[in-house]
């Protein structure tokens, strides 16, 4: 215990010391040229905006800009004198001894390298640059590196020039067995099968691997793998939220759309375009509609205290969402006043919701079926209307002949239609013939038989819809309440990474403003400095477990500046030129051999990169909480590959089905086979969630979520050694191996260890687990299957089978 | 344990800290870096990869010395009516069926007047205090003396789903943490047997939005609360499944526990892998020893009189305040204890029959109520047992309907009350006006309420943060927001 503990420490230790670092010994000159967006920008925006930032101007001084701070001040100072630190105002303070004149007022002082690198930057002529991710991406030139052989593609030539720098090596290649389930995680979130291991160790070839990835891209589990992730960032949910939580019909349409567009390699510019303005796309489709369901997935509260606030809230959803997801940004933090940190003026934020306070506020529904289907459909709808009414008039007929028996005074009571029908029914009997009853009532069934029949609705989507071909008029709100409103705004792009408002369209078409395309536009289009960045960045995520920006969705001033700037625009680059392909991108970092290196631990390179920013290894990571729901089904043999369609229901324990107000309301009934099913189709009801998934780690859906923690805590162990569905399951994978290999325990053990980790156990190890499967049977009397099922729960609960190497 | 000073990590200020850490990070878990000794804080780096990750729960020190240890908050779901139980309003008896002119906002939308309905029960003094309390609650009229009535509260909704989230989380959009999960953020658990943040149900069902209530939101799941029963297994998963003995499990656990080590030959430096195996043997002690918190053999007949466990009517209430006793000593941060759930009249959500409503769960709690503030208070932990009264709102003077009693949502005015932990006893702060339709004098927002609590937890409402979205995330809102200092 007390060995992990200064682990621990050292690394937060390590951490704190290692940005600041960096920049002074990569460029291995501390006289050197300051670069103000890496260097110096940081320490302003962590230290000094808070109080002299866009939004504040304590002391009347603010830091944002070149001419802000060299500006005079009242107290007649001048904050920063450019060429002079000594006369700097903001050097003397930053450096002061005595504790009433240093800035920052709290926390602790300025390092002394942060001191210096202000100083020499005020000497060099304080020059302002803007924030690195607000400049336009340039494609950077490959480093030259020193050793070539370990270079297999241009990704490796940035990660291997960091590390020779530091005087780092890269780790070795990992392991076959490793690599392969390294790569089928990250590409369809499942485990490889024994008899894809055996092909993989038998193949030799070179382009082995290669194979292997093209394999995994193209099968339709990809999709369901990196849906995932973008359902993360779209705070993907099934209900409304609040006291109701009523279910979004068709929701699942949005997400299959995801699992599609990513099967087929839609181009991520398309596949921004769908999902922000898909309705008004000239040629609107089925797909493209049903993709802006990205607007119907937060929360909608039917009940709102404040309908217009509430309006008002949808919308600071979908504007948060979007910048978030889509540009990097936390437009958002200037809802209320300008953003504290980030140069977004309230306007900003304001002009950005113009583009969407055309949208109809709930759960719109559109059409997205079919020119045929409308046709058939339509034919069906004329088709039984003619034939009930054909069956109404032959009714009317008969209840003619009876009515024509009426005396005067009771033809006068019969006008009420009512009495008509109770004195016509009493009469029926009388004025009618036995055959002519019994063919009046067969009438009478068909008739109201046929007027309860439902058609089958068209096919709906939860979909954007707009009020009509322009836009309204969008105002500031004081303070972000819909009751204050200010300065009237045009739609525009955030001030920082733009140039100008936005070309909206003054007339839109076909009941929508076009407002959203212009938007969707502008953050497709190569110039914007933010979309591609971002976007492979996440993608290098997913791969690697950590961004090179950190903070993949804040690449703001308070986002961490990225580990490996060149490669994030060679990639950024790259993924232009490919067309935006995603599935492009994969394969480009898998192939690379800063990929496929081994996790294991070298202790130069922990002493000196303990957090291994320098990327001298691949990390290890656990496995998500669907991943470790799906390879507990696919260990056992009865996972579901079934794709697609509504959502499934597998049951919750009672304690869980009590929580709610209503007890198993709005919880289904799924049969064995499709529980079996992988997690993504699991209802994402807001107030019920699936225990096992939000035990590890699955995201809260009231908003975007772009890197999930993950903790370990002892009710996770709980739940994998106590509950039912772990217990279910164990017994489950106990009966296929006595199935697969009957009669002997050693192959038992064997084909258990490769069914949960691919790998093919020593001797040693199957004996002790052969020997424990004994004990448990003649010591503790258990029979045959049982010891073997808690076996299969020790393997079900290993950390092997849990990590990922 | 050892308790670091809380308001600076290494002496640094939290902000500082996260960014000297690397980590302006979205989601970001990292509490305190230094605290605790629990057996997590092998963890070493957290999902960014980048700031090193301690046990969530592992227990941290406060910002300031704390008032109270723990918290126990008694939640009214539905809306206690606070004229007819707290808030005496003696010029409205006589006027029942009367029109006035009175602006009130519930389910039933804005209205400008209505019929009277006059309170239902009749009220009288008690303690030195000479506090007004209803015939409802005859047994905490017993305790009014160490009570602080909060009688102007005010919300920002009358209606259930919203004004739920603002009591339990303080906003009325969902998503945000709860107060148990701020809690046990910003203190950690000092029972690693026991969650740090406890909920406990009525037998009818959650209250709407179920675990909305009590979820961790934009933070880490392992501070969301775990819910209780105070009958049978009191935690999901708790109890090894039929057919798995004690001596079974113990080697289960054990080849597990040797795999794992086997395993982690390969990956010596990752501190995970240690934090995983660590986990198991934690959950076994848990198993061992959660159970006796609802094992009640060693609590004495006076005792479970003393909360009317020995009356059918009671009962079930009863236990659940005797547990909520029992985790306290046993070092649970925060619980919470609702009386009423699901719909309509199986809780204080009184629309119909306002006597009917009333009668059954004031007269389901009151006595078991009593007998937590005296048995706290006779074992000498009142002093810091924080006890929380009330429900989401509270309701009108008028009528709902033409016919009848019930009385609609009313977020304008109301009353809970503290008792406990540092606060002031026999004290009465804020009114409503005559007919308890709003807050006239002192009006106090659930934001004080919120601030109140975390203050008397030694931590400081205005600073207690979470960086997420881009903005310091706080309970009480960014804007400052003022502890109730009357009561403190």
């Amino acid at each position: 215990m007390q060995r992990f503990h200064w682990i621990a420490t050292s690394c937060a230790v390590a951490v704190l010391f290692s940005f600041g670092q960096r920049a002074g010994a990569e460029d291995g000159n501390p006289a050197g040229q300051v670069d103000f967006a890496r260097e110096v920008q940081p320490i302003l925006a962590k230290r000094c905006y808070k109080c002299h930032g866009s939004g504040e101007a304590e002391g009347g001084l603010r830091l944002h800009t070149r001419e802000a701070a060299v500006a005079d001040l009242d107290s007649g100072e001048v904050a920063v004198v450019p060429g002079k630190a000594r006369a700097s105002a903001m050097v003397h303070r930053i450096s002061a001894e005595d504790e009433n004149d240093r800035m920052p007022p709290e926390g602790k002082p300025l390092s002394d390298e942060e001191i210096a690198v202000i100083r020499r930057w005020i000497d060099q002529g304080a020059q302002w640059g803007k924030h690195w991710a607000f400049t336009k991406v340039q494609r950077p030139a490959e480093p030259k590196v020193s050793d070539a052989k370990w270079v297999s593609n241009p990704i490796d030539t940035f990660v291997f020039s960091g590390l020779d720098n530091a005087n780092l090596k890269p780790a070795p290649p990992a392991g076959k067995v490793e690599l392969l389930r390294r790569a089928y995680y990250d590409v369809i979130g499942l485990p490889p099968t024994p008899e894809e291991v055996d092909a993989f160790l038998a193949d030799e070839s070179p382009d082995a691997f290669e194979k292997v990835v093209d394999r995994l891209l193209d099968s339709p589990h990809y999709g369901e793998k990196w849906a995932r992730h973008w359902l993360d960032l779209v705070r993907y949910a099934e209900t409304n939220g609040y006291e109701r939580d009523n279910p979004k019909d068709n929701v699942w349409k949005y997400r299959d759309y995801i699992i599609q567009a990513l099967n087929d390699d839609k181009p991520y510019d398309d596949f921004v375009i769908d999902q922000l303005a898909g309705d008004e796309r000239e040629q609107a489709t089925a797909e493209s509609i049903t993709a802006t369901g990205f607007y119907r997935l937060g929360l909608w509260d039917d009940e709102p205290v404040d309908r217009e606030q509430a309006y008002y809230d949808g919308l600071d959803d979908v504007v948060v969402t979007s910048t978030q997801a889509f540009l990097g940004l936390t437009v958002g933090c200037a809802r209320c006043h300008d953003h504290k940190l980030d140069p977004i003026p309230q306007t900003d934020y304001y002009r950005m919701m113009a583009f969407f306070h055309n949208l109809q506020h709930g759960n719109t529904m559109r059409n997205v079926a079919t020119e045929e289907e409308k046709k058939k459909h339509a034919e069906r709808v004329a088709q039984h209307g003619a034939e009930l009414e054909a069956l109404r008039k032959q009714i009317a007929a008969v209840e003619d002949r009876i009515h024509e028996t009426f005396s005067n005074p009771e033809k006068e009571d019969a006008k009420d239609k009512v009495v008509r029908e109770r004195m016509i029914a009493q009469r029926r009997g009388k004025v009618l013939s036995k055959d002519d009853l019994r063919d009046y009532l067969a009438l009478k069934q068909q008739e109201q038989r046929m007027a309860r029949t439902v058609l089958a609705p068209l096919d709906k989507a939860l979909a954007a819809q707009e009020k009509g071909d322009r836009g309204p008029e969008t105002f500031v709100l004081g303070r972000g309440s819909a009751h204050a409103k200010g300065e009237k705004v045009e739609p525009g792009f955030p001030e920082i990474i733009s140039d100008g408002n936005a070309e909206v369209p003054e007339q839109g078409r076909n009941g929508s403003s076009l407002r959203r395309m212009t938007l969707a536009k502008w953050i497709v289009s190569p110039e914007n400095p933010m979309t591609a960045r971002v976007m492979v960045n996440r993608i290098w995520q997913f791969h690697f477990g950590r961004g090179l920006v950190r903070t993949s969705s804040d690449f703001g001033y308070q986002g961490t500046p990225p580990t490996h700037p060149e490669l994030l625009d060679w990639l950024a680059s790259e993924f232009i030129a490919r067309d935006w392909s995603m599935k492009s991108m994969h394969k480009l970092m898998m192939m690379s051999s800063t990929y496929q290196m081994s996790t294991q631990p070298n202790e130069a390179a922990l002493a000196k990169d303990p957090t291994n920013d320098l990327l001298w290894r691949f990390d290890m990571r656990r496995l998500t909480a669907e991943e470790i729901r799906d390879s507990i089904l696919v260990a056992g043999g009865t996972f579901n590959p079934k794709m697609f369609g509504p959502n499934i229901f597998p049951p919750l324990p009672q304690e869980i089905l009590a929580t709610a107000s209503r007890p198993g309301n709005g919880w289904g009934k799924s049969s064995p086979e499709e529980s079996a099913r992988r997690s993504i189709y699991i209802r994402i009801k807001r107030s019920l969630r699936h225990p096992m998934l939000v035990g590890f780690d699955a995201p809260d859906t009231d908003s975007s979520c772009a890197v999930r923690v993950s903790t370990t805590v002892p009710t996770q162990a709980l739940s994998m050694i106590n509950s039912k569905f772990m217990n279910e399951q164990a017994g489950i994978l106990a009966k296929r191996l006595l199935r697969e290999r009957p009669g002997e325990l050693d192959a038992q053990a064997a084909h258990a260890i490769r069914l949960t980790t691919s790998r093919t156990p020593g001797d040693d190890e199957v004996k002790a687990d052969v020997a424990f499967i004994q004990s448990l049977q003649n010591d503790e009397g258990l029979s045959t299957e049982e010891a073997l099922r808690m076996y299969c729960l020790v393997v079900l609960n290993t950390n092997e089978f849990i990590y990922l190497q | 344990m050892t308790h670091q000073p809380r308001d600076t990590f290494c002496g640094r200020t939290r902000r500082e800290f996260i960014w000297q850490a690397g980590a302006g990070f979205t989601a970001l878990p990292l509490v305190s870096m230094l605290a605790g000794d629990g057996f997590l804080d092998s963890q070493a780096v957290a999902a960014d990869g980048t700031s090193s990750y301690t046990n969530p729960l592992a227990p941290k020190a406060p910002h300031f010395a704390p008032k109270a240890k723990s918290v126990i908050f008694l939640f009214m779901y539905g809306g206690p009516s606070h004229i007819d139980t707290f808030d005496y309003k003696p010029k409205m008896y006589g006027m029942d069926g009367k029109t006035v002119e009175v602006k009130t906002f519930g389910r039933g939308g804005r209205k400008n007047g209505g019929r009277i309905v006059e309170p239902k029960w009749k009220f009288k003094q008690y303690g030195e205090c000479g506090k007004w309390v209803s015939e409802l609650f005859p047994n905490v009229a017993t305790c009014v003396d160490d009570i602080a009535f909060l009688q102007s509260m005010t919300a920002d909704s009358p209606i259930h789903g919203s004004a739920m989230l603002m009591m339990n989380s303080g906003k009325i959009i969902s998503g945000a943490p709860a107060l148990g999960s701020w809690v046990t953020y910003g203190l950690g658990s000092v029972n690693e047997n026991l969650p740090g943040f406890v909920v406990m149900l009525d037998k009818t069902g959650g209250p709407i939005s179920g675990a909305k209530n009590w979820s961790s939101g934009y933070m880490p799941a392992s501070y969301q609360g775990v819910l209780m029963r105070s009958v049978g297994t009191p935690i999901l998963d708790l109890k090894p499944p039929q057919g798995m003995s004690d001596a079974v499990q113990r080697k289960v656990l054990d080849r597990l526990l040797a795999k794992n080590r086997e395993h982690q030959l390969k990956q010596p430096d990752n501190s995970d892998l240690e934090a995983r195996i660590s986990s198991y043997e934690l959950a076994y002690k848990m198993q061992q020893h959660a159970p006796e918190a609802v094992d009640f053999s060693s609590e004495d007949e006076r005792t479970k009189k003393l909360y009317g466990l020995d009356q059918p009517r009671t009962q079930d209430f009863a236990r659940k305040c005797i547990l909520a006793r029992r985790l306290v000593e046993r070092g649970v941060r925060f619980i919470q204890v609702y009386s009423g759930g699901n719909h309509n009249d199986h809780n204080w959500d009184a629309h119909g029959d306002l006597e009917k409503n009333h009668n059954f769960h004031a007269g389901n709690t009151d006595r078991p109520i009593a007998g937590l503030l005296k048995d706290l208070k006779q074992r000498g932990m009142l002093d810091e047992t924080l006890v929380v009264w009330g429900g989401e709102f509270g309701r009108q003077p008028t009528a709902e309907y033409a016919k009848g009693t019930g009385r609609d949502h009313n977020s304008f005015g109301f009353t809970m009350w503290m008792a406990g932990g540092g606060i002031k006893g026999g004290i009465t702060v804020g009114t409503t006006d005559e007919l308890g339709s709003a807050a006239v004098e002192k009006p106090y927002h659930v934001k004080n309420l919120h601030a109140t609590i975390l203050q008397q937890l030694g931590l400081d409402p205005n600073k207690l943060s979470y960086f997420y979205g881009g903005l310091d995330q706080k309970l009480v809102g960014v804007e400052h927001v003022e502890p109730i200092a009357d009561v403190t």
